[in-house]
């Protein structure tokens, strides 16, 4: 128990230091740029018509304390830390009032389902293909499933995504491409509701499946090729343990640990992937509000994103680190 | 005093004959690089029996082809390992050539119930993410026709023969030093009292006193048990102290065979003679020569005797043709043309 | 060097075809030097007019030729490539090396640095970065900054082959002969490196370009220098898909997927190379 304890302190300070250097690098790029963001909002505020001066100098004073912008730089730092641990971001700009908590609040959901749904399918189905193709080297079918996802593997996001737009949308229109689900239909727990969301999420998910595919398979596959010859498989074939037991419990069961330490690193990178797909197919998620956010000017709501995000990926990694240990007993005691 | 029921002992298992029999075994590593086809000739026509309620030595240096032999009798063949000749017959598997030859059925009934096995590199044989119940349970569980409760019981009873409590089978591997470890494996390998059991390199890696104590355990659970056991190390000290017969390997070859008492006292080939005069004596203090020269390479061995480049003995004939293995006294067989002048040299 | 590029195109079809690949879409970037129009200038060649002799690729409802264009356009986008692949190559090497060879706090330190970059995700951050910069932002500025965010994986795998070479015995030696750290990652750590440094190299460039590609698309980069992704920008934004003038998105699209695919099968059997296990695996033993 002591071991686990160690452990857990390690990585929730690790867990800091993401949140601390992420919150760092989002304040340092807000703050640190000779760009002023009220200067901006100002001009595209006043570039129509004529504004009388002493308006413009409220608008200015009302935007820098609604940006956290006033006082020394000592205070405006604290004040920044304040609002992210209290995920208060101010209202937004483009839809205001509505604070920008409300607006992440709503997007979350289609984020982290169809995050959460893909990230869990894309993994389950390479490791499992990659273990087998691992193991049954000259199987045909495996083979040929690995150069397709070999082939998807270094496509970014947008790209897959797009390929799909393009043959679903215009080729063989058989998918919604846009929207998380139909226009005129209320949201709530009915069925006609969920088949509509599952149907509008089908070509989102495909293309972050399709990408994500190859990098498991692949991974898997050679970290198979090499556990097959390792002492304590080979003396378990020569104990006459059945081919079934051995590829789950001797084989998978180990490689599977380094694959969970995969699946922590790359969260981040599936997460950006997740942002990009969600806008090319419109769906509502924070993607697509980060990318709203950029074009209507909305200085709080972008920042609001980009912070929430860091948050978020970093719990997410946390939880995963916590529940290594239950896969590989002996992370507790390195 | 067994809690072990020992049920279904085939009949044809006790003192008819040997438990092992291997006749002009060739087993050879064929790899094919960029297409040229590479041999190495691990085993190259090695002959020998085991019998009831032995433990069969077999020593040799670290690339005599000990290891490969090994693989083969227990039918760990893996390209690009291959059986290229000869024969194995196990008593218990009358009528069928060997386990790699075995349908899987079959080999999954012999294995563990009749044959069994403790590995070189014992550190890592079992698996690491799975306590040490789970793997008695995958190994044995299907042998021993118990139910969950008296698996358990006949489990922690065995593992009692080796000094180790029953706590040990909710442990991990890696929580467990490097001689209870071993003694686990040593339970693992004998609890379905299997009629033969083959032992490569077990104490290598423990140290001595560790190493002592566990070859004592194992020679008192094999006398217990009556299995036979083929035992191999390249430590010639641990083959005096452990084996009743002992056969010497070189290149690939078997080369003497005999009694471990005969062997020591009377060895007939240049090379076993080297093996037991590098053993260190205490009040000898004798400058030790080392042998001249390296082990021939098995991909391209020399003609004739193996083992003639390094022999101070080797005349014309051992270069040009092979010595066959020709009894000279009971249970005593020798490969070498000069083996009179050898024992007359002592 | 030269005996194993040989070898690999020999016997690797991976490679081959990684080579294959790549090259073409080089060669695409260098014909650039060439081209007839200049890359800025708009509405001085027919409107979307489908590929013909006269026009390889067609052209823009801009009035450009897409095939000088797109020339330009992954000229630029190479250049991009390569100027992070270098910048962060700096910081990957030196931190991975120090790390590795270190150990200890300086080990503990910085990777947990490194793993917090892994962690936190880009996007948002670059897009975050843009929202800032707006018109000031340059294709330079960017690649320093994704250069900044993308050295960590590498610098990972680097410190995993330092921390292998520390306890060699010419280590040891290079010590005792009195050289300093520096000296020592240079002239003895750093060669033993260079072989994973390569095909990291290739994919880091895989990674950067498809990131700045996705930016682009976004409009979120300088979207007046000609770029692939910018070229997919312009054609949505005149949505070439839906008016049918479907060259301006496949040409772009074909040539930077031949670019990502070419450049992972070169990292791909690079890797093989690099990794004797799995090459022994590729000759058909198991190499027991």
């Amino acid at each position: 128990m002591r071991v686990y304890a160690r452990y857990f302190v390690n990585r929730f300070l690790q867990f800091l230091l993401v949140v601390f250097i992420g919150v760092n690098l989002a304040y340092l790029i807000t703050h640190a740029t000779p760009i002023d963001p009220i200067e901006h909002t100002v001009s595209v505020a006043t570039a129509f018509g004529h504004t009388a001066p002493e308006a413009v100098a409220a608008m200015r004073e009302s935007l820098r304390e609604l940006y956290g912008l006033t006082g020394t730089p000592f205070e405006q730092y604290v004040n920044f830390w304040r609002r992210v641990l209290v995920a208060d971001f101010g209202p937004s700009l483009s839809a205001f009032p509505t604070p920008v908590s409300t607006l992440i609040g709503r997007a979350t959901p289609w984020t982290v389902g169809l995050l959460g749904v893909a990230t869990v399918l894309t993994w389950c189905i390479g490791n499992l293909l990659g273990g087998l193709a691992g193991y049954y080297r000259r199987n045909r079918l495996l083979k040929a499933f690995g150069i397709f996802a070999m082939a998807l593997h270094p496509m970014p996001y947008y790209i897959a995504a797009i390929l799909l737009l393009i043959v679903f949308g215009f080729v063989w229109p058989i998918f919604p491409i846009t929207g998380g689900s139909q226009m005129n239909l209320a949201q709530g727990w009915t069925v006609d509701f969920a088949l509509s969301v599952a149907r509008h999420s089908v070509l989102p998910l495909l293309s972050l499946v399709l990408v994500g595919l190859g990098g498991w398979f692949v991974g898997m596959r050679s970290l198979v090729s090499n556990i097959v010859t390792e002492d304590y498989v080979v003396y378990a074939e020569l104990a006459g343990v059945s081919r079934r037991r051995i590829l789950t419990s001797y084989i998978m069961r180990n490689a599977v640990a380094p694959q969970v330490t995969g699946l922590a690193i790359s969260l981040g990178h599936v997460f950006s992937g997740a942002l990009i797909t969600e806008r090319v197919f419109g769906y509502p998620g924070i993607g697509s509000l980060l990318v709203d956010g950029v074009n209507a000017g909305d200085y709080s709501l972008v920042l609001g994103v980009t912070t929430v995000s860091i948050l978020g990926v970093s719990i997410a990694v946390f939880v995963i680190d916590l529940l290594y240990p239950l896969i590989d007993p002996r992370v507790t005691v390195s | 005093m067994s809690a072990v029921p020992n049920t279904a002992r085939l009949t044809t298992g006790r003192d008819t004959g040997p438990v092992v029999s291997a006749r002009d075994l060739r087993a050879w590593y064929r790899l094919s690089m960029f297409g040229v086809v590479r041999e190495v000739k691990a085993v190259d026509g090695v002959s020998f029996e085991i019998r009831s309620d032995e433990i069969y030595g077999l020593a040799g240096e670290s690339s005599s082809g000990k290891s490969t032999l090994v693989k083969t009798i227990a039918g760990a063949i893996r390209p690009p390992l291959e059986i290229v000749g000869g024969e194995i017959a196990f008593n218990f598997m009358a009528g069928t050539d060997g386990l790699h030859r075995a349908s899987g059925e079959v080999a999954g009934q012999v294995r563990w119930r009749h044959l069994s096995y403790v590995m070189q590199g014992s550190m890592s044989v079992l698996n690491p993410v799975r306590r040490v119940r789970a793997s008695f349970a995958d190994f044995a569980f299907r042998h021993m026709g118990l139910d969950r409760a008296g698996f358990e019981a006949a489990v922690v009873s065995h593992l009692a023969r080796v000094n180790l409590e029953a706590s040990v089978l909710d442990a991990y591997p890696h929580e467990l030093s490097g001689g209870m470890r071993q003694r686990v494996t040593i339970a693992l390998a004998t609890i379905c009292r299997p009629n033969f059991v083959i032992a490569d390199e077990p104490t290598t890696a423990l140290d001595v006193v560790v190493q002592k104590e566990v070859l004592g355990m194992f020679r008192g659970i094999q006398r217990e048990m009556g299995s036979s056991v083929l035992f191999v190390t390249h430590d010639m000290g641990v083959h005096a102290h452990l084996t009743d017969r002992l056969g010497i390997m070189y290149a690939g070859r078997l080369v003497e065979e005999a009694r471990t008492r005969d062997l020591f006292a009377r060895p007939r080939h240049p090379y076993t003679r080297h093996l037991i005069e590098s053993l260190p004596r205490i009040g000898d203090d004798k400058l030790r020569r080392g042998l001249e020269g390296s082990p021939p390479s098995l991909a391209d061995p020399p003609d004739g005797c193996r083992f003639h480049p390094r022999c101070s003995f080797a005349t014309e004939r051992c270069r040009r043709e092979v010595p066959a293995m020709t009894p000279v006294g009971l249970d005593h067989r020798v490969a070498c043309f000069e083996r009179d002048r050898v024992e007359a040299s002592q | 060097m030269f005996v194993v590029i040989r070898d690999l195109l020999r016997h690797n079809g991976d490679f081959l075809a990684g080579i294959v690949l790549t090259g073409f879409v080089v060669a695409m970037a260098l014909l650039s030097f060439v081209s007839p129009y200049h890359p800025l200038d708009q509405f001085v060649a027919p409107l979307d007019v489908p590929p013909s002799a006269g026009h390889w690729f067609g052209t823009t409802s801009r009035g450009q030729d897409l095939f000088w264009l797109l020339a330009y356009s992954i000229r630029n986008t190479l250049a991009f490539g390569i100027l992070v692949a270098i910048i962060s190559r700096v910081l990957s090497l030196s931190i991975g090396l120090l790390a590795g060879y270190r150990g200890g706090w300086t080990d503990r330190i910085l990777m947990s640095i490194n793993d917090t970059f892994i962690v936190i995700p880009l996007f948002p951050i670059l897009v975050l970065f843009y929202f800032v910069m707006r018109d000031n932002m340059s294709w330079v500025l960017l690649a320093v900054l994704t250069a900044f965010l993308g050295w960590s994986y590498d610098a990972r795998l680097i410190r995993s082959v330092a921390l292998s070479l520390r306890n060699r015995e010419f280590t040891q030696t290079a010590v005792f002969a009195g050289m300093n750290t520096r000296e020592i990652l240079a002239r003895e750590h750093l060669p033993f490196v260079l072989p994973i440094v390569f095909s990291t190299t290739l994919n880091n460039m895989n990674w950067s370009i498809g990131l700045e590609v996705t930016l682009a698309v976004l409009g979120f980069t300088d979207i007046n220098r000609p770029s692939v992704g910018g070229l997919i920008y312009w054609a949505n934004q005149h949505s070439a898909v839906v008016a049918g003038i479907w060259w301006w998105i496949a040409f772009p699209v074909g040539l930077v997927v031949m670019l990502f695919i070419g450049l992972y099968l070169l990292a791909v059997s690079m890797n093989e190379y690099i990794d004797p296990r799995s090459r022994l695996d590729r000759m058909g033993g198991q190499g027991r």
